[in-house]
């Protein structure tokens, strides 16, 4: 279980973490979204203490994050392991971080991530999916309670990014907490719990289904339509309209309940030359994010 | 093409303001400081004298010394002492007058009196026996001819007394004994500094800092890890480097294998923290280099390794006794060459451990587990 309260973080004057708190329960994942530079990457070394606050609090399990150390591993944005050494050396270091010796769990550990073959390795020369699953691997040595992954799936293939989730659910049913950073929508849509970070602001808290009502009282409407910045633009101009995003051939406009059906149809028709009907729809995790971090909320 | 690279390479420069302040602060300071400290005019050299004559024409002789103000004279009790003052590095040079030395004089026997000097040094004792003929100057030696009136036919040596020249402790003058001691020291600094100099900063450049601090590992026991592989390495390195000395090029053996070893040990202790420390305070690999560079060079020419530490102004001699490698030079030519007593040498066995003291205080200061 975290629990983080009132977290504060300023850089050189500018609040980047402003009075974050947020509950995970243990067994949970929960997903930390956000656009870049929000300050997903401060919160999550705040949670494991390798940044100090300005203010507020943390709890690992009840306990400090210094009391705590032994209840959580941790996998940082970047490859953090050491390329000069082995696969099996790296994680062996990492054990005896924690005084494991058990090696039948770290062979255990190495075939659950597919690293049997490449355990003589060097953790250097491994592709970037096999790097992602050494940290982990090594995050895992002591076999923690609670896992923080800071964008663990960022530049990782989807074949590859979903047999993580699946681990990911796995290690969730062993009874780990899991608290992810992401600005990935499908790995969002994938988390027991989200929370949305702009500016370095909570400005969203919720199940993936529950978190769409953060964008307030809106319709969504949808209607096929290849790229056309003409329409784009007709409808952005439309009062009340929060948001139009593009997907393949649909477009998706977030409207205040007053922006009224009949009149988004009458406008996209006047551009379009032909009659046009749009779709009522539920928004998307993508408009929610989109939205919220243009600032549309209100 | 050429020239976008050119710009990209400054622009960077430009981003890395310390590197900058390095880059053109470092060879300023060091030019100003050379250039000072370089004009090497040694004076006030000291120099331990007995003068068991105490007559006026043994006085001649002191003041010719004294007076062109190269030697610093102060009178010891005995012979003996002459040399120990030598040895414990409290003298350069000597000088005994014998007790009959005016009776002979006046006999024409042509007396002799000995002039020692520190051979550790082999400029310096050059440059001392040239000085110290102020001593057989014509000023001096006109009033010491005495004519036997009842015998004018007899032949009068062409110097009423003659000078002899004593070189101590490296009577061969040899260049080898006089450089190696110290070029150990050099090569030591050099491997610890840079060695240990990026320990750190490499590992905070590759985010492996990161993820060792979320490990429950103290403060402590992640320095001293990191710290000791470094110290071990070094010192094996001192006693190979040592070895090549002894079997290739003749050095001496010590006074004390036990003291030499404590002047490895605290020696080694002292750059590894250095090293240390830089690592803490530089943000990039590279200004880690640089800064190790600010630390070697002037150790090298201030120190005494190369030019006696008399020959460097008042002034600079401040920053010679601020670099631990002045006592590191001190001590070791005190073991090998002239097998300096250890009374004499514990200041300077004090001085490194303070640097011990000093380097691993800022350095536990300095450290914090957070990024």
């Amino acid at each position: 279980m975290i629990q983080a309260k009132q977290l504060i973080k300023s850089f050189k004057g500018v609040r980047r973490v402003d009075e974050v708190s947020l509950t995970v329960e243990k067994g949970q994942i929960f997903g930390l979204l956000g656009p870049n530079a929000a300050g997903k990457t401060t919160v999550i070394r705040m949670l494991c203490g390798i940044m100090d606050t300005d203010s507020g609090e943390v709890e690992i399990n009840g306990s400090s994050v210094e009391e705590a150390k032994h209840d959580f591993g941790y996998v940082a944005q970047y490859f953090g392991q050491y390329g000069e050494l082995s696969v099996w050396e790296n994680l062996k270091f990492y054990a005896e971080m924690y005084g494991v010796k058990d090696e039948a769990h770290l062979e255990a550990l190495l075939e659950r991530y597919q690293l049997g073959p490449y355990k003589n390795s060097a953790a250097g020369a491994l592709s970037g999916g096999y790097k992602r699953r050494l940290a982990l691997v090594c995050a895992l040595a002591h076999d923690p309670q609670v896992l923080f992954l800071d964008e663990p799936t960022a530049g990782i293939d989807p074949v590859t990014r979903k047999l993580l989730w699946d681990d990911f659910y796995a290690l969730s049913a062993e009874g780990k907490t899991l608290f992810v950073t992401t600005h990935y929508m499908e790995e969002a849509a994938r988390c027991h719990r989200l929370a949305f970070i702009a500016e370095g602001k909570m400005i969203a808290e919720g199940t993936p289904k529950s978190i769409k009502s953060a964008l307030g009282d809106v319709n969504v409407f949808t209607f096929k339509q290849s790229y056309s910045p003409k329409v784009t633009e007709v409808i952005q101009a439309v009062a009340g309209v929060q948001l139009t995003n593009q997907f393949g051939n649909d477009l998706h406009i977030v409207a205040s309940k007053e922006v009224s059906k009949s009149l988004l149809e009458e406008k996209i028709s006047a551009v379009q030359g032909i009659d046009v009907e749009l779709r009522e729809t539920e928004p998307d995790l993508e408009d929610v994010f989109i939205a919220l971090t243009q600032g549309g909320h209100s | 093409m050429i020239m976008a690279i050119v710009k990209k390479e400054l622009l960077q420069l430009r981003r890395d303001p310390r590197l900058m302040a390095l880059i053109i602060v470092m060879p300023l300071l060091l030019m100003v400081l050379f250039a000072v400290a370089l004009k090497l005019e040694p004076n006030n050299v000291k120099m331990a004298y007995l003068d068991a004559d105490r007559s006026f024409f043994s006085d001649m002789i002191k003041t010719g010394l004294w007076s062109d103000g190269y030697f610093q004279m102060y009178s010891v009790e005995s012979k003996n002492a002459i040399i120990e003052e030598i040895r414990s590095g409290r003298a350069k040079a000597g000088l005994y007058i014998d007790s009959n030395f005016s009776a002979q004089l006046i006999e024409n026997e042509q007396p002799h009196i000995t002039l020692y000097v520190d051979g550790t040094m082999p400029s310096l004792t050059t440059a001392m026996k040239y000085n110290s003929s102020a001593a057989t100057d014509q000023d001096v030696t006109n009033d010491m001819y005495f004519l036997d009136e009842d015998a004018p036919n007899t032949v009068i040596a062409e110097d009423p007394f003659v000078m002899d020249t004593d070189v101590l402790f490296n009577p061969d003058e040899k260049e080898t004994w006089f450089f190696l001691p110290g070029v150990i020291g050099v090569l030591i600094m050099q491997i610890a500094l840079i060695l240990t100099g990026i320990t750190i900063v490499r590992e905070r450049e590759q985010h492996t800092l990161e993820q060792l601090f979320v490990t429950p590992i103290s403060k402590f026991s992640f320095i001293i890890g990191k710290l000791l592989p470094y110290v071990v390495i070094t010192l094996i390195d001192f006693y190979v480097i040592l070895g090549v000395g002894w079997f290739v090029f003749d050095l001496p053996q010590p006074s004390s294998h036990l003291l030499l070893f404590a002047l490895a040990f605290i020696y080694v202790a002292v750059m590894i923290s250095l090293g240390l420390l830089i690592s803490l305070v530089s943000q990039t690999q590279q200004q880690a280099m640089f800064v190790a560079i600010f630390i070697i060079v002037p150790s090298i020419l201030l120190s005494g390794f190369i030019f006696p530490i008399e020959a460097i102004p008042a002034a600079v001699r401040v920053v010679s006794y601020l670099l631990p490698f002045t006592y590191f030079v001190e001590i070791i030519r005190g073991l090998l060459i002239k097998q300096t007593l250890l009374v004499d040498l514990l200041y300077a066995y004090g001085a490194l451990l303070g640097f011990v003291v000093v380097f691993v205080s800022a350095s536990v200061m300095k450290f914090k587990q957070r990024l």
